[in-house]
């Protein structure tokens, strides 16, 4: 066969064959793309206020306007020479095996808990030793985020470890 | 002169006709379709055409979100595919207007994936979750230090949505619907919930301050303006030459079964 013949018959099966390159390599494929997005809001600032009247300490914890709800818990520390009494008003409260009171429902932002009373009994109207004319009742208290179940209900995990990275001393 | 003529006329006339032959009729082969098109019309007796034509719709919560067709109603075909900006397509209802996303509830997020083409086809989709911090000029950095996984997307039928673990990652999920999925028909949901695990608020900063010799810790929340997103796409291929068509496409070796059921290799 002459080189310009096969070359011919070449370029003729090229062509055949170039014809049909789409339909041997083109598979029939789609897609679609959808997303979405969800901002995380997280962090709460609380204060305490503690007036004394009548020997008689009003407990009121504050969650500041924009902070996340929070579960809050008190306890109030003597020396365990006079001893303290809670009262609690509202209901709001309820001891713990800890001896921690736990408020019954989570603290919104903004809002104040109702009041818990810590009464310290038995001080005497004019003590005699100089021990008893001073004597500090420190009331601790501490708050958690408000986690929810999978249906949306509330709960505490005051078990909760906390993974903190330091962000360095100032 | 008659020597010259002699020299090139080398090709015998009868190989360079039917090579010019060939041509033709190749050429006629290509353009026979669209010169064929209406030489005749009766209004009595008319014909419908069927082409094949590929799409894939992804519905979230029984709506559809996202959708791309070829329609080939001209000779070229067009795309019919969702308009609006792939970033405001999922979650926009994730939460009832004026509440606020809480923590560790389980949210509905259905999702599924509907035939809308006019050919069967298989399905598989790709999943992202990822965190994104913005920033206040709006620019967003991916969070790579915080853990995707804490985006909880809970995947429902599993006989029937295959997970790749070979291609699935904490941040990617790769399924591939076992069977393939007729014209019209809708696959059963891949997912059904989404969660942010709690855990996220574990995960915190502390700084330390001194001032006036009391010591003040500070304790941030890490996760605390981030944005978790979501990415689905869902991609479909012919049924027709299955393995190899979802090797092309996909780069995925599968086997399909006599039943046109696909398993992973």
């Amino acid at each position: 066969m002459k080189k310009s013949t096969a070359f011919l018959t070449f370029a003729a099966i090229v062509l055949a064959l170039a014809a049909n390159l789409s339909l041997a390599w083109g598979y029939f494929t789609t897609y679609t793309q959808a997303s979405g997005r969800w901002p995380l809001r997280m962090g709460d600032k609380t204060n305490i206020t503690e007036d004394v009247s009548d020997w008689t300490k009003h407990v009121v914890i504050t969650s500041e306007e924009g902070s996340e709800p929070v579960f809050v818990r008190a306890k109030a520390f003597g020396s365990g020479k006079y001893e303290l009494e809670y009262s609690d008003p509202t209901n709001s409260w309820s001891r713990g095996n800890d001896g921690f009171y736990y408020l019954n429902r989570p603290l919104m932002g903004g809002e104040k808990t109702p009041e818990l009373l810590v009464k310290i009994n038995g001080v005497p109207d004019k003590p005699q030793e100089e021990a008893d004319k001073e004597f500090n009742v420190v009331v601790v208290y501490e708050t958690t985020p408000v986690l929810y179940d999978a249906s949306g209900n509330p709960y505490a995990n005051w078990e909760m470890t906390l993974h903190a990275t330091e962000g360095g001393d100032s | 002169m008659a020597g010259k003529w002699k020299k090139k006329s080398s090709v015998p006339v009868g190989t360079l006709a039917l090579f010019f032959v060939a041509v033709a009729l190749l050429l006629c082969g290509s353009v026979g379709s669209a010169q064929a098109a209406l030489t005749y019309f009766s209004e009595t007796y008319t014909t419908r055409v069927q082409t094949h034509n590929i799409g894939v719709t992804l519905l979230e919560n029984g709506n559809k979100i996202a959708w791309r067709d070829y329609q080939k109603e001209r000779a070229e075909g067009i795309w019919n595919e969702t308009q609006n900006p792939v970033e405001t397509r999922l979650l926009q209802h994730l939460v009832p207007e004026g509440e606020n996303f809480l923590m560790g509830k389980g949210y509905g997020e259905e999702l599924a994936v509907e035939n809308t083409g006019t050919i069967d086809e298989y399905v598989r989709v790709n999943i992202y979750r990822y965190w994104v911090k913005v920033g206040e000029n709006g620019e967003e950095t991916k969070v790579r230090d915080l853990d995707p996984s804490l985006i909880g997307l809970r995947l429902v039928n599993g006989e029937e949505w295959l997970l790749d673990e070979s291609a699935s990652t904490k941040e990617r999920l790769v399924l591939y619907y076992r069977d393939i999925l007729p014209v019209g028909q809708k696959t059963p949901l891949f997912s059904d919930l989404l969660t942010v695990n709690g855990e996220t608020l574990a995960k915190v900063t502390q700084t330390k301050t001194v001032e006036n010799g009391y010591t003040t810790i500070t304790t941030e929340y890490d996760y605390d303006g981030v944005e978790f997103r979501l990415e689905v796409e869902a991609n479909a291929v012919q049924t027709h030459n299955g393995e190899d068509a979802i090797w092309s496409a996909w780069g995925r070796r599968v086997s399909v079964d006599s039943n046109g059921r696909l398993s992973l290799n």
